[in-house]
């Protein structure tokens, strides 16, 4: 999955909740349909399908992702046998500097 | 009785939080196009297993399902908890996927919940019942859940395809949980793990956790790996081993990484039919593995690893309507998605920044005053 990498977009409120207000207020409009007009739509060429969802604003995107919580991370593994990736985090280990790790957690104070 | 008013919701994509969130904000849910496209449309086994959960556990729920299994109305009851539940999780998802709302549910209920679980214990999908019991338990503790009544026992172990593990768990309820003020990381000052394996030779533990400490080696001396080697009954219905490792830091956050492997499940060697025969990863290789996803999460930060984002911004935002603020490192899929559902079904909007110093990004809320009214009062 993808991961959003917090430096580059400055606006990360708008990039959580930027399209999923649209969803939800289109999403809101109706809510008590019949079973009946059910029905009517039970076969509908794909294309319509795939128009209405455009036109609703739900864009291409999937709407029935995997229900997962844990991202498959396994892709993006870096080897740790590296000793300039060991120093990087070596300040996060008690074996580490602490007075580096102090400053870690106050700077955002 | 009237008619219902119904949330209007598509696909089955966040199908358990959707779920959890409409049960705790009592807001009936109407599901549609779930699947409507794919080859085996409708609802999966695993979601209908999740769906008759809900019924067991709580009182006046309703659940319609159409024909196709492609529509769901969802009406919320109330949360009941009990005694002797016994549900089988079935061999789709592993016990982790219904572990993950059960926790949350659990703690609104009218009684406390005991339950016994059965199906998947380990997968590389979902965490497993090690990280539950190592990591997550550790995090609701963090809000304010009593540790009397908190527990999740492992009774016998169950791999993919066949499954066979048992677990039972047991979560008390609250009242209303405890804000948090979570920035502190800290500092690791220790890495624990368990391995196990079932229905192979123990030796496969050996090799992971051999491989897993010669990556933390330059690292810290303090690392213990448990084994946990299951035969006979105890050991499910299908061969398998895999590894579940946490790191503790001084400030008290648990950060985890868990995997394992056996052959995969009848339903996915249909589809990818060259996978059938392919050997499993060597224990050497995924004990390095998961090392290398512990480092990786440790790298990015927060108080908690990607994996529990979710559940901590749940929490979050089912506080009292006290401030709450946390650090997590990148933000999630899941967290995104689970940020947006908070909105969607609870009006709340966390205030997020990037703390550009340490690449972590710190998230504040106020609770929505979320209290247990299912409770009985004594």
């Amino acid at each position: 999955a993808e991961r959003t990498n917090s430096k580059k977009s400055p606006s990360l409120m708008q990039l959580v909740y930027g399209k999923s207000i649209l969803n939800s207020a289109s999403a809101n409009k109706d809510s008590s349909e019949d079973e009946e007009s059910d029905e009517d739509d039970f076969f509908k060429p794909k294309e319509e399908v795939e128009k209405k969802r455009v036109s609703e604003g739900l864009g291409g995107g999937n709407v029935n992702t995997d229900d997962c919580s844990k991202s498959p991370n396994f892709v993006d593994l870096k080897c740790w046998e590296e000793k300039d990736l060991i120093e990087n985090i070596r300040d996060r280990f008690v074996t580490g500097d602490w007075s580096k790790a102090a400053l870690r957690n106050q700077a955002s104070e | 009785m009237g008619k219902t008013a119904y949330k209007r919701l598509k696909g089955s994509q966040n199908f358990r939080q959707r779920l959890l969130l409409a049960t705790l904000s009592s807001t009936p849910i109407l599901i549609d196009d779930i699947r409507t496209e794919e080859t085996w449309p409708g609802l999966q086994k695993h979601e209908v297993s999740f769906l008759r959960l809900l019924e067991r556990i709580s009182d006046d729920c309703a659940v319609e399902i159409n024909e196709t299994g492609t529509k769901l109305k969802y009406k919320p009851g109330t949360v009941m908890g009990g005694k002797h539940i016994v549900h089988d999780c079935g061999v789709n998802r592993s016990i982790g996927y219904f572990l993950e709302p059960l926790l949350v549910l659990g703690l609104f209920g009218k009684k406390p919940l005991t339950i016994r679980l059965k199906g998947i214990t380990n997968d590389s999908k979902d965490s497993s019942v090690d990280t539950f019991r190592s990591t997550t338990l550790h995090i609701l503790k963090r809000f304010g859940v009593p540790s009397e009544g908190l527990d999740l026992k492992i009774e016998s172990r169950g791999v993919p395809p066949n499954g066979g593990g048992e677990v039972v768990l047991s979560v008390p309820i609250v009242q209303s949980l405890m804000a948090v003020n979570w920035t502190d990381e800290g500092m690791v000052k220790r890495i624990r793990g368990v391995s196990f394996s079932a229905r192979v030779s123990s030796q496969f533990e050996n090799s992971m956790i051999h491989a897993a400490r010669g990556i933390f080696n330059r690292l810290l001396p303090d690392v213990h790996i448990f084994t946990d080697h299951k035969s006979g009954q105890q050991a499910g219905n299908s061969p398998g081993y895999g590894i579940s490792l946490v790191a503790e830091t001084t400030s008290g956050c648990f950060i985890s990484a868990d995997t394992a492997v056996s052959y995969s499940r009848a339903e996915e060697t249909t589809e990818f039919a060259d996978d059938e025969k392919k050997d499993l990863m060597p224990p050497g290789d995924i004990g390095e593995q998961i090392a290398s996803v512990l480092l990786g999460e440790i790298e990015q930060g927060g108080v908690v690893d990607s994996t529990h984002q979710g559940l901590l911004f749940l929490l979050c935002a089912l506080c009292p309507s006290d401030f709450s603020k946390v650090r997590v490192g990148k933000l999630s899929q899941y967290g995104i998605d689970t940020l947006r559902n908070i909105w969607d079904f609870l009006g709340l909007k966390f205030d997020i920044k990037p703390d550009p110093n340490t690449g972590t990004v710190i998230l504040r809320c106020i609770g929505s005053g979320m209290k247990n009214l299912s409770r009985k009062v004594s």
